[in-house]
């Protein structure tokens, strides 16, 4: 299995390069923790959302860990879009890489920072008071959910980068897509709440999707939409990949 | 003829397989630039070859054509006898490339970044790490090899990129500006590496540069290459010939010299070419002794002061003066400050 083993060695890459310099880690996690420490007692508080009986923090820990999934994935073309400026992308297309590998490796990178990042929310999310479901194999199904779908935002990323040459731009439109698909999504409420028109959106939203299948191994234990989640954030995925991939002959010119 | 063919370099090498084989190649980019215009280029398996040009003449864009990265608008090139279009795995394979820009990966250790490269290329476990080992300390880095790449300076950082490069032992090495930014030791120490390498695996070396010093000593034959087209090829000595004659270095009070006056001095007899430095003149003669009194005359009634007059042989500046009409250095020098701020430049 090439590709795969192609994938094995740039998920080592990152995960040497977090070994060397963890301080992104740290600062990456403040904005999530501010949302559960600060947003999320201060809306439980008022009882404005009907959650089906899950204490209105622990409801959104799981959209809160896919936010900030999101956004690292978003913004990992950054990395690309340096790779690019420097001569590493030249390089690695001189290698044996299949171009597909090295989209899909690049973008399964920010799995591992994504990945890594959950292992800081959940245990300060577990210190306020949130309950975690304590079944491991649940957790680390809900790792594996984060791993994955970060490689589709990832190729999105990627896409914009080939479109996007300048990091300027590439913040602000990374910005602009996820934040209404966090808000179209049911990380804060859930989608019942939503007007009709949202909620059809919702139904396409990926983060939809990744939400409930983490909210479902992290806190409810309902298992019954999660084969259905898999199957969208699979498709959601190789639509990405092959997009990126296409786009990809862009970034190199 | 009248040397035996046998004998004969020039018969010898049609019996061996080139490693370069360019034929028509354009690119356009965007429709619109027109980088290579029609690029024919022989290079021998087992030659240092070096591509002379200024700065957006086309060396970087026919790199990349024939190391696979983007095909060419019209043309083909074979590599290792493989098409650069439909047997680019086959050159991948193969091909070991440092592009001009830095390579490696400035936040994780030397012999990472070696690890790395080693397991993309397949090399089996058992073998990876001496052979990285012997890459890091054929090259001098094996002290540093356990630092951060950040730590290391830029030669140390085009060494790790040359070792990384040589990790597979490439039948053809390409090499994008290899010295670019380098300080003049620095140089030194790339070129003594990748020359006792090449003579101990016959590796075929092709290397970009505008540095004709550079081009002079270490390239056993060079292409000149100026706005998208190879001009002239050829080994160093058969170039300088070929410009024939002399060259006159007249240096000058600074200034006063405008282009009808090198008009002029063009006409004088004898007179090939004529170059403005800063404050020098050079001057391509069939013969210095013919031409000098005219251009002093020349000078002297436009009341120009020369300070001094001396005369040397043809340099490849001079070749590329005549050949491409135009000087080599003089329009170098900010682009090259830039790609050295690029370079230290670490994202």
């Amino acid at each position: 299995m090439t590709p795969l083993r192609d994938v094995v060695v740039m998920v080592e890459l990152e995960l040497r390069r977090i070994r060397h310099d963890r301080a992104e880690l740290y600062t990456r996690a403040v904005q999530p923790v501010l949302w559960l420490v600060v947003f999320g007692p201060v809306m439980g508080a008022l009882r404005a959302i009907p959650t089906g009986g899950i204490p209105y923090t622990d409801f959104i820990t799981p959209g809160i860990i896919v936010q900030s999934m999101a956004f690292i994935s978003i913004f990992f073309g950054l990395t690309v879009i340096w790779e690019r400026e420097s001569g590493i992308l030249k390089k690695l297309l001189v290698t044996p890489l299949p171009r597909s590998s090295i989209v899909i490796g690049r973008s399964m990178s920010s799995g591992v920072r994504s990945t890594f990042q959950m292992l800081i929310i959940v245990p300060i999310a577990m210190l306020i008071g949130v309950r975690i479901i304590p079944n491991p194999l649940y957790f680390l199904g809900a790792l594996a959910i984060i791993f994955l779908a970060s490689g589709g935002f990832a190729a999105i990323s990627v896409f914009i980068a080939s479109i996007m040459k300048s990091r300027e731009r590439f913040m602000g439109i990374g910005q602009a897509i996820i934040m209404p698909l966090f808000f179209a999504s049911n990380a804060l409420y859930p989608v019942e709440m939503m007007p009709p028109i949202l909620k059809a959106l919702s139904s396409v939203n990926p983060l939809s999707y990744i939400v409930d299948a983490v909210r479902s191994l992290l806190i409810t234990g309902d298992l019954a939409q999660l084969p259905m989640d898999i199957v969208a954030i699979a498709i959601f995925d190789i639509a990405m990949f092959i997009i990126a991939s296409i786009s990809f002959k862009r970034i190199i010119k | 003829m009248k040397h035996l063919p046998i004998l004969d370099a020039c018969a010898l090498s049609i019996f061996m397989q080139s490693a370069v084989d360019a034929r028509g190649i354009v690119k356009v980019y965007e429709g619109k630039v027109r980088a290579l215009a029609g690029v024919d280029l022989q290079v021998g398996s087992e030659n240092v070859f070096a591509l002379l040009g200024p700065n957006g003449s086309g060396k970087t864009t026919l790199m990349r054509i024939l190391t696979t990265q983007m095909p060419p608008t019209e043309g083909r090139a074979l590599v290792m006898g493989h098409d650069t279009v439909r047997g680019g795995a086959g050159i991948r394979r193969i091909v070991g490339y440092v592009p001009q820009e830095m390579s490696v990966w400035t936040d994780i250790t030397g012999y990472e970044n070696m690890l790395i490269y080693a397991k993309i290329y397949g090399i089996p476990c058992e073998s990876r790490r001496r052979l990285i080992n012997e890459a890091l300390d054929g090259i001098g880095l094996s002290e540093v090899a356990d630092k951060l790449v950040r730590s290391y300076s830029g030669g140390m950082i085009r060494r790790l990129e040359i070792a990384s490069a040589l990790l597979i032992s490439p039948k053809i090495l390409f090499l994008d500006e290899p010295t670019i930014g380098l300080d003049p030791m620095a140089r030194k120490v790339v070129w003594e590496k990748l020359s006792s390498f090449k003579r101990e695996f016959g590796t075929t070396v092709f290397f970009n540069t505008h540095y004709m010093d550079e081009a002079d000593l270490y390239a056993d034959e060079i292409g000149i290459i100026s706005r998208g087209r190879i001009i002239r090829t050829g080994t160093v000595a058969e170039l300088k010939r070929s410009v024939g004659g002399d060259v006159l270095l007249l240096e000058l009070e600074p200034g006063g010299i405008g282009s009808p006056l090198l008009e002029r001095l063009r006409a004088v007899e004898s007179v090939k070419g004529v170059a403005l430095g800063e404050s020098e003149l050079r001057v391509i003669a069939d013969d210095a002794e013919t031409a000098l009194p005219g251009v002093m005359r020349l000078l002297d009634g436009s009341g120009i002061l020369v300070r001094k007059v001396s005369m040397s042989a043809p340099t490849l500046d001079d070749v590329f003066l005549k050949y491409a009409g135009t000087r080599l250095e003089s329009n170098s020098r900010i682009a090259d400050i830039a790609k050295v701020r690029q370079t230290i430049r670490r994202g």
